[in-house]
C-alpha cells in the first residue's frame, strides 16, 4: 500500500517544523505567557531537600456515561514527606459531578468560585478546581520553608480567575512556602518543534550528557497577580531521561528552588522527576477497579431509587463497545 | 518464635498458599510457618517452597529499570546517588508455600482439605504447633526439627520398627551421610536390644567413633577384615558362601554364569568349598577337556579361575566352617546390637560378597523363625542392614533372583529385616525397589535426576521441595516416612555431641539376658 499523498505532505511539513530554524517560542495549549527573547541554559546544582515536601495531583474518571448526561468523579490527592519520611497519604475525597442536560450549572455552583453562570463546565475545570483546593490546604498546613509540588503547570484552567491563583501564591509567599508546578509533557514549542526536547539536545552539547541544568523560557503576564510566574525548563538529575517544564513564582530564585526540587527528584525508579509527585499521581489515579466499584454503588442507588433495570441498561450501555463486538 | 505477623495470605488453593511479606522479611526455603485463621480457629501449617519479589508498580520493567539505575551508580562509584524512596512501601516479598495441613482448635492435625480465610495472618510457629508430631517421631532420634535455617527445640526421629520397612539415606559427598548413620547407630545402641543394625563399613570410618559411644561396650560388636584393635576377626567360610553370593558380588557374563553352574554341578556342592580345589588347578585346559567335557570355553573358565583364586586368597575367607563369623553375627543381631563389619582393605566386590553372605544369613534366620518359630520371631529384634553405595546391589540390572538385597527389599519387612541403603545416586536404584523403602533421609542432592527419582518414590509429597533439597546444608535433611504427615525438615545431631550428652547404660544392662528389653517393650 502506497503512502497517501496527504500523509506525505503532512510528514514533509512536520519534518520542516521539527528541524526548522524558526525561533519563535509558543505554547499552543497555554495562555498568559510572555516568552524570553533568548534562552540561556545554566548549570544546576542540587541543594539539600526541604524538610517539608508536599505533592498534589488530581484524578478523575467517568463512572456512567449516557452521552447526554455524564456522571464523573474527581479527587485531589496529597502526600507529605517530613525529613524524607512519608507522613501523609491522602487519596482525597471522591467528588461526584453531573455534566450535561443542564446539570452543569449545579456543578458550577458547587465549585464555590465567583464564575460567570454561563461558564462552560467540563471535567478539566472540575478536577482543577479541587486540585487547587488541595494545594491551598497544603500551603496552609505546610511548615515555613516547605515545598509544595503540583502536577502540571501553575497556570490554572482558563475559567478560573487569575486572581484566585494570585491570592494563592500570595498566601504561599506569606507563609514562606514555595509552590512549584512540574509538567511531564509540555506543549511549549520553539517554532514547530517541542521546546523541551530542543533544550535537552542543546544542554547535552553545552554541558555534557550528565549535566543538570535549567533555563527560563517565559513569564506570565503582569496581571497574573502576586508577581506572576516564571516558566523554566530544567533537568533535575544527572541521569534524568527527560527535562521538564517547571513553573515557579516569579519571586523565587530559580537556582535555589530548582536545586531543592532536584533533591527530591533522585528516586532510582525515575531519576529527574520529583518522587513525591509520582506518589501523589498514584494516589489520585482512578483505576478501572475504582470505576467498577463506583458503578456498582451507583447501580445500587438507582435500584433503591426505583430506576428500572431496563432504563439503566439502555441509558448506560456502551454502544460503541457493543458495536465493536458485533 | 512469637505471634508477630510475618505476612498476610492472599492467594492460591487448598494445597498451596501465597502470602505477602514486607521487603525485609527474611524468609527461607523450607521454613515452617503458620496461617492463623481467626474465623475458624484453625492453624494452617505451611512450608515455604519459594520466595520472589513483588512491587506495587505495575509498569513492565519497573524493577529492571530501578536495578539498572542503581547498577549505573555503582559502576560510576556513586552508590547511593539514587535511593529507592519508600522501598518498604513500594516493594514486598511473595512467599509460595505448600500447605502441610491444619491444626483444629482441639489441636488435632488434619491433611489440608479446606482453604484458610483470605488475608489471614502468617506467623512463626509456636511449640504447641508441633505437639501433634511428638507421637510420630519414634524412638530413634536423629536430630532437631528445622524451620528454614532455624533449629527448633523439638526432637525428630523415626520409629525403630520402621527399620524393617527399609530406610534410604540419600546425599552427595560431604552432606552428612556418615554422621547420620552414626547417629542412627547410636539410637539403636541406646534402645538396649530392641533393634539390631548390621553396618557394613567399606572405608573404616565408623570403628573409632562408634567405639567411643558410652553404650558401645554393651551394644557394639565390631568385626574387621584386617587386624585392628578391639575388633573380632572377620572370617567368612567358603562352606557358608553360595554361588548366589558370587553372582551378587561380581559382574558375570552369561557364559561365565553358565560356567559357574557347570562347576557347581561338577563339584556337586551346595557351598563354595570347591573354589579351593578349583583355584589350585594348574592345567585349566586339561580340566576343561576332561572334567567339563569341553562344555565351557577356556577363556571363560580362566576368568572364573582368576576370581576363584582371588577369593580363596582373601585373608577374611576361610575353608574351615568353624571359624566363620556368620553365627556370631547372627547372635549379636539377635541380641539387638550394632554389628559393625569393617571391610576396609577389601575391594568393592569382596565387600559386597561379605555383605551378601551376612544379609543372606540374616534373612534366612529371621524368615525361618517367622515360618517355623513364630514365638521366637516375635522376640527377635527388628534388624536393619546398612550398605554404602547401595546402587551396586539395588540397581535395575542387578535385580536378579540370585541377589539377596532385592529379596530383602521385597520380602524383608514381614520377617523384620530391613535394608538401610546409603547412596549418592538414588537415580541408579531400581524404581520398584525404591518404592519399597518407607523412610527416606534426603540430605543435599545436587543432581536433578536424583531428586526426581526420590520425588516419585517418597511416601510423602516432596514434589515441591526440589529447591529446598538442592539448598540443604551439610547436616540438614528431610525425613519422609509414613508416620509423619509430611516430610519433616531436620538438622541432624552431630554424632560427637550425641556421644558427649549420652548417659552410660544402666549397670544392670550388662547382666541382663539378651532381648529382655525387647520382651518388655
Amino acid at each position: 500500500m502506497g503512502v497517501e499523498p496527504s500523509l506525505q505532505h503532512a510528514a514533509a511539513r512536520l519534518a520542516e517544523l521539527l528541524t526548522g530554524r524558526v525561533a519563535a517560542l509558543s505554547d499552543p495549549s497555554g495562555r498568559d505567557l510572555v516568552f524570553e527573547a533568548t534562552i540561556e541554559i545554566r548549570p544546576l546544582d542540587r541543594r539539600p531537600a526541604p524538610a517539608d515536601v508536599w505533592a498534589v495531583d488530581g484524578g478523575q474518571c467517568v463512572v456512567a456515561d449516557a452521552r447526554c448526561v455524564q456522571l464523573l468523579v474527581t479527587r485531589a490527592a496529597r502526600v507529605r514527606y517530613a525529613a524524607g519520611e512519608r507522613v501523609l497519604e491522602d487519596e482525597g475525597e471522591l467528588k461526584a459531578h453531573l455534566l450535561g442536560v443542564g446539570e452543569d450549572r449545579a456543578s458550577l455552583v458547587a465549585l464555590g468560585l465567583a464564575l460567570d453562570p454561563n461558564t462552560s463546565v467540563d471535567v478539566n475545570l472540575l478536577r482543577d478546581r479541587w486540585e487547587w483546593d488541595a494545594v491551598e490546604r497544603a500551603i496552609e498546613e505546610a511548615q515555613p520553608g516547605a515545598l509544595v509540588l503540583v502536577d502540571g503547570d501553575l497556570v490554572p484552567d482558563w475559567r478560573i480567575p487569575s486572581t484566585f491563583m494570585g491570592e494563592l501564591l500570595g498566601r504561599a509567599a506569606e507563609r514562606n512556602v514555595l509552590v512549584a508546578g512540574v509538567t511531564k509533557h509540555s506543549s511549549l514549542a520553539r517554532g514547530g518543534a517541542p521546546l523541551v526536547g530542543h533544550l535537552e539536545l542543546e544542554a547535552a552539547v553545552q554541558f555534557g550528557a550528565r549535566a543538570m541544568w535549567w533555563a527560563t523560557v517565559a513569564r506570565t503576564r503582569s496581571d497574573f497577580g502576586a508577581g506572576g510566574l516564571q516558566v523554566v525548563v530544567a533537568r533535575l538529575d544527572p541521569d534524568a531521561r527527560f527535562a521538564f517544564r517547571v513553573d515557579l513564582p516569579a519571586s523565587a530564585d530559580p537556582s535555589e528552588a530548582l536545586g531543592a526540587l532536584s533533591a527530591v527528584s533522585d528516586d532510582a525508579a525515575f531519576p529527574g522527576y520529583p518522587y513525591p509527585l509520582s506518589v501523589a499521581d498514584q494516589l489520585a489515579a482512578c483505576p478501572p477497579w475504582l470505576r467498577q466499584e463506583l458503578w456498582l454503588e451507583l447501580d445500587e442507588l438507582f435500584h433503591r431509587a426505583g430506576v428500572p433495570l431496563e432504563v439503566r441498561e439502555r441509558a448506560f450501555t456502551d454502544r460503541h463497545k457493543l458495536m465493536e463486538r458485533a | 518464635m512469637d505471634g508477630t505477623s510475618r505476612g498476610r495470605l492472599f492467594g492460591k488453593n487448598v494445597l498451596e498458599a501465597v502470602f505477602r511479606a514486607s521487603p525485609d522479611e527474611d524468609l527461607f526455603l523450607g521454613e515452617l510457618l503458620v496461617g492463623v485463621d481467626e474465623a475458624t480457629g484453625r492453624r494452617y501449617l505451611f512450608r515455604v517452597v519459594d520466595v520472589t519479589y513483588g512491587s506495587e508498580h505495575r509498569e513492565p520493567g519497573w524493577a529492571e529499570r530501578v536495578a539498572g539505575t542503581l547498577l549505573s551508580d555503582d559502576s560510576r562509584g556513586e552508590a547511593g546517588l539514587h535511593p529507592l524512596h519508600d522501598q518498604a512501601l513500594r516493594t514486598y516479598r511473595v512467599a509460595t508455600c505448600r500447605c502441610l495441613g491444619y491444626l483444629s482448635p482441639e489441636g488435632e492435625f488434619r491433611k489440608p482439605k479446606s482453604l484458610p480465610t483470605q488475608f489471614s495472618r502468617v506467623i512463626s510457629p509456636e511449640p504447641a504447633d508441633f505437639a501433634f508430631l511428638r507421637t510420630k517421631m519414634g524412638d530413634l532420634p536423629i536430630g532437631h526439627l528445622r524451620s528454614g535455617e532455624t533449629v527448633v527445640d523439638f526432637e525428630v526421629g523415626i520409629p525403630g520398627a520402621s527399620l524393617a520397612s527399609h530406610v534410604g539415606v540419600f546425599a552427595t559427598t560431604g552432606m552428612g551421610k556418615s554422621n547420620l548413620m552414626k547417629v542412627l547407630a547410636s539410637g539403636v545402641m541406646q534402645r538396649g536390644g530392641r533393634y539390631g543394625l548390621l553396618l557394613v563399613d567399606p572405608h573404616g570410618e565408623y570403628r573409632t567413633s562408634l567405639a567411643k559411644h558410652p553404650w558401645a561396650g554393651a551394644r557394639l560388636r565390631t568385626y574387621a577384615a584386617r587386624r585392628l584393635p578391639n575388633t573380632s576377626a572377620l572370617r567368612v567360610s567358603l562352606a557358608e558362601l553360595a554361588v548366589d553370593d558370587l553372582r551378587t558380588a561380581y559382574e558375570w557374563s552369561r557364559p561365565q554364569e553358565e560356567a559357574l553352574f557347570e562347576l557347581e554341578r561338577h563339584y556337586a556342592a551346595a557351598d563354595l568349598r570347591w573354589l579351593l580345589d578349583f583355584a589350585q588347578i594348574d592345567d585349566l585346559g586339561a580340566f576343561r577337556e576332561i572334567d567339563l567335557n569341553g562344555r565351557v570355553a577356556l577363556n571363560t573358565l580362566q576368568v572364573v579361575h582368576r576370581r576363584a583364586r582371588r577369593i580363596v586368597e582373601l585373608p577374611c575367607v576361610a575353608a574351615d566352617p568353624n571359624v566363620s563369623v556368620g553365627g556370631a553375627v547372627l547372635r549379636d543381631l539377635q541380641d539387638g546390637k550394632v554389628v559393625l563389619i569393617d571391610v576396609s582393605g577389601l575391594g568393592s566386590t569382596e565387600e559386597v560378597l561379605v555383605a551378601s553372605f551376612l544379609t543372606r544369613k540374616v534373612l534366612d534366620e529371621w524368615s525361618a523363625a517367622y515360618l517355623e518359630q513364630p514365638e521366637l520371631h516375635e522376640r527377635l529384634p527388628v534388624v536393619a542392614i546398612a550398605l554404602e553405595e547401595a546402587q551396586r546391589v539395588l540397581s535395575r540390572n542387578r535385580d536378579r533372583e540370585s541377589n539377596v538385597f532385592p529379596r530383602v527389599a521385597r520380602e524383608g519387612r514381614k520377617f523384620k529385616v530391613g535394608l538401610c541403603a546409603v547412596t549418592q545416586q538414588p537415580k541408579l536404584l531400581d524404581d520398584e525397589l525404591l518404592s519399597q523403602f518407607n523412610t527416606f533421609f534426603v540430605l543435599g542432592l545436587a543432581d536433578e535426576k536424583d531428586r526426581n527419582i526420590l520425588r516419585s518414590s517418597s511416601k510423602q509429597d516432596i514434589s515441591a521441595l526440589g529447591p529446598e533439597i538442592q539448598t540443604l546444608m551439610p547436616g540438614e535433611c528431610l525425613v519422609a516416612n509414613l508416620e509423619a504427615p509430611f516430610a519433616v525438615p531436620a538438622k541432624v545431631h552431630l554424632y560427637d555431641d550425641v556421644v558427649r550428652s549420652c548417659d552410660p547404660p544402666p549397670a544392670r544392662m550388662e547382666a541382663a539376658p539378651a532381648n529382655v528389653s525387647a520382651l518388655v517393650d
